[in-house]
């Protein structure tokens, strides 16, 4: 196989710049990375299950619809790791998820300011709404009693079906202590899923 | 707590989570998985999650891609525009420092030798040459007149200098 040819690194210089700029370079610079008909693809395949996990694990349909909102806006405007290019759709995914983790903790990190009266009433009705399905009946008590971090472990673990290594990547802990976190929180919550249930135990 | 995986825990994993639990699995390991509390747990949990994955995805209310799309391109370009109009901001900043610079050196250097070059002011008014007066138009004394070139002529530069701002602004 022939060896690609050397590239030879730039030196930033005013005249590189300049002309670069009043030639337009800057659009240029402004393109995106991926054309609207494949992001169109991408979303319509990734935004339920990124949905889904934004509203269980802040437990706020209203604030999952913002951050999956400024998540696709973020991965689409960012520089992409190389890892999407070499693995595609699955590492863009998981490239997603972790933009979403870190909307999430800044959210939890932010001081809250909000007073009851300041939130609309749409979001006690989705609350509402969505507490009658069957898997919020089961699932919903259980996970208010969890931590955040541990929501997130065990969303990402059991219904993502991520490895440790990728839930490593998606929230920025270190993939030694997954495996002990994870259980821990599986063992949380599968006691409080049996006080529910004492008499299944299996759903 | 102790930390104690089983060793077929990968076995049932593989099972629950392409949804062929207990149907694909064989009756040995449905009797281990009852007896086994690793491995309950882990049917449990996961069934549970699949559930709610699949149940609060399908409730989702999805915005228009084409939308977000176009936010994300908006947002790149803005950044895009920031990031050449950075060298050129510094350059400025650099200028107007140096001009600031040499301001004061020139004064800071003036006023150690006494402020000389601020002498023809205090000898000013005591010259019997310097008539200012003469040079302004006969018709800013007449108070009729003057008020009716002046006012126009200040107008007229306002709102020359209004146009000439917004198309440098329009230009950038």
């Amino acid at each position: 196989m022939a060896a690609a040819p050397e590239r030879k690194p730039q030196r930033m210089t005013w005249e590189s710049i300049l002309p670069n700029a009043l030639a337009g370079d800057a659009p240029r610079a402004a393109e995106l990375p991926m054309d609207s008909d494949a992001f169109a693809g991408f979303y319509e395949r990734s935004a339920r299950p990124l949905w889904a996990y934004l509203a269980r694990v802040s437990g706020d349909p209203a604030l999952a619809d913002d951050l999956m909102q400024e998540s696709y806006v973020r991965y689409l405007a960012a520089a992409r790791p190389d890892s999407i290019q070499t693995e595609g759709e699955v590492a863009g995914r998981r490239y997603l998820f972790r933009i979403a983790t870190n909307l999430l903790r800044d959210h939890w990190r932010r001081p809250r300011q909000a007073s009851i009266e300041e939130i609309p009433e749409e979001f006690f009705a989705a609350t509402a709404s969505s507490a009658q399905s069957d898997s919020q009946a089961v699932l919903g008590p259980a996970l208010k009693q969890m931590r955040p971090r541990d929501r997130q472990l065990l969303w990402l673990a059991y219904a993502e079906g991520y490895t440790h290594r990728e839930i490593a990547e998606v929230t920025g802990l270190a993939s030694a202590s997954i495996r002990l976190l994870l259980f821990r929180a599986r063992r949380k919550v599968a006691n409080l899923l049996r006080e529910q249930n004492p008499k299944g135990g299996q759903l | 707590m102790t930390f104690n995986s089983c060793s077929r825990e990968k076995e049932v994993a593989e099972l629950v989570a392409r949804g062929q639990w207990p149907q694909a699995s064989t009756p040995e390991l449905r009797v281990h998985a009852t007896a086994c509390r690793s491995c309950g747990e882990l049917i449990l949990v996961t069934s549970a999650f699949q559930l709610a994955r699949a149940e609060v995805a399908s409730a989702a209310k999805l915005s228009s891609p084409g939308a977000l799309w176009w936010r994300a391109q908006l947002r790149r370009r803005n950044a895009a525009v920031e990031r050449v109009g950075k060298p050129i901001l510094g350059a400025q900043i650099f200028a107007l420092g140096i001009y600031l610079f040499a301001a004061v050196a020139i004064f800071v250097s003036q006023a150690r030798h006494g402020l000389n070059w601020l002498s023809w002011q205090v000898q000013l008014p005591q010259l019997s040459s310097f008539h200012l007066e003469a040079l302004w138009p006969s018709a800013l004394f007449n108070p009729g007149w003057g008020l009716v070139v002046l006012i126009p002529a200040l107008a007229t530069l306002a709102l020359l200098g209004g146009v000439v701002v917004y198309l440098a602004s329009e230009k950038q």
